[in-house]
């Protein structure tokens, strides 16, 4: 019995490309699963980009409005191809809303303040410190996430310190601090689990259908 | 020699183990991914799910999101015994057939 047919009417052959359409259809569900701990380390880095613009670089009044722009942009287009339609949970939509929502107050904020001149440096900093803070305990709270819990914490204490500084260079320590731990060290962080995470699932699913 | 099992016939047909396939790796999924994923028309598509509801592997819900009409679906546990049942028949199959 290599090609014939089996007791029950189907070949073997059938068979095998009933085993081949469920490994494509799984490879295919699992490309959908989202991932995001790349938009934390790009923003970081966006942050340090900019700030090193700003500080070293002719044109510093372009720096935070380019780079800035660059981000959203990319942030977009990735978003946009990622999402192909949809096999998110209410879940992830709810964590999705919250990040947009901050992310046109910081917007509205940045180009308001700017455009206005009111408030000064360290305000300014701690205000979009406290939208992040924010945006990062609403979601620690729905995904039950420890150690985004603690980032949240981290944004907000750096937000309260900005207020107490006293030089540009300790405003500018605390702002790279914020970037580093909590964009850069804590996407990587995110994009490691998220691997583990793939990895597991594929595991599972080789086990389960070996 | 070990009777040979028998397949489960809504999980054999191809559009409906894709389907299943599909939703064993997600938490839910709209009609609309589901038919770009699988290639497959409405009509056809929509006669495939409704025998997945009415063996009760997959469930369905409607919702707006926003003014946009969805209907998501999601596989139940029952779906889930299914298509492993379904798996461990193959395997036993194949391995005869070798």
């Amino acid at each position: 019995m290599t090609t014939s047919e089996m007791d029950n009417g189907t070949t073997r052959d059938e068979l095998l490309q009933r085993v081949a359409l469920m490994e494509a259809m799984i490879a295919e569900g699992r490309k959908s699963t989202a991932r995001y701990g790349w938009i934390f380390v790009m923003w970081g880095l966006i942050y340090f980009v900019a700030m090193g613009w700003a500080v070293f670089l002719p044109f510093k009044e372009w720096a935070w409005p380019v780079c800035v722009t660059v981000g959203v942009v990319v942030g977009m287009v990735r978003t946009r191809r990622r999402a192909d339609g949809s096999s998110e949970s209410q879940r992830s939509r709810t964590i999705e809303a919250v990040w947009q929502a901050m992310c046109v107050a910081i917007i509205l904020y940045v180009i308001a303040a700017g455009v206005s001149g009111h408030g000064n440096q360290a305000a300014y900093y701690a205000a979009v410190f406290f939208f992040v803070g924010l945006a990062h305990g609403i979601s620690a709270r729905i995904l039950g996430w420890g150690v985004q819990g603690l980032v949240a914490f981290l944004f907000w204490g750096c937000g309260t310190a900005m207020f107490f500084v006293q030089t540009r260079n300790q405003i500018l320590a605390v702002f790279l601090a914020a970037a580093f731990f909590g964009m850069i060290c804590f996407g990587l962080y995110a994009m490691m689990l998220e691997r583990q995470r793939a990895a597991a699932q594929v595991q599972r699913q080789v086990q389960h259908y070996a | 020699m070990p009777e040979l099992p028998e397949l489960d016939p809504v999980v054999h047909g191809k559009l409906r183990l894709a389907v299943l396939s599909l939703l064993v790796g997600v938490e839910e999924a709209d009609f609309t991914w589901l038919r770009q994923k699988t290639g497959s028309t409405d009509g056809n598509l929509g006669a495939q799910m409704l025998k997945l509801e009415e063996a009760g592997y997959v469930a369905m819900e409607k919702r707006f999101a926003g003014r946009k009409p969805q209907t998501l679906y999601r596989m139940t546990a029952a779906g889930r015994e299914a298509l492993a049942a379904y798996v461990a028949a193959l395997k036993q199959l194949l391995g005869a057939a070798l």
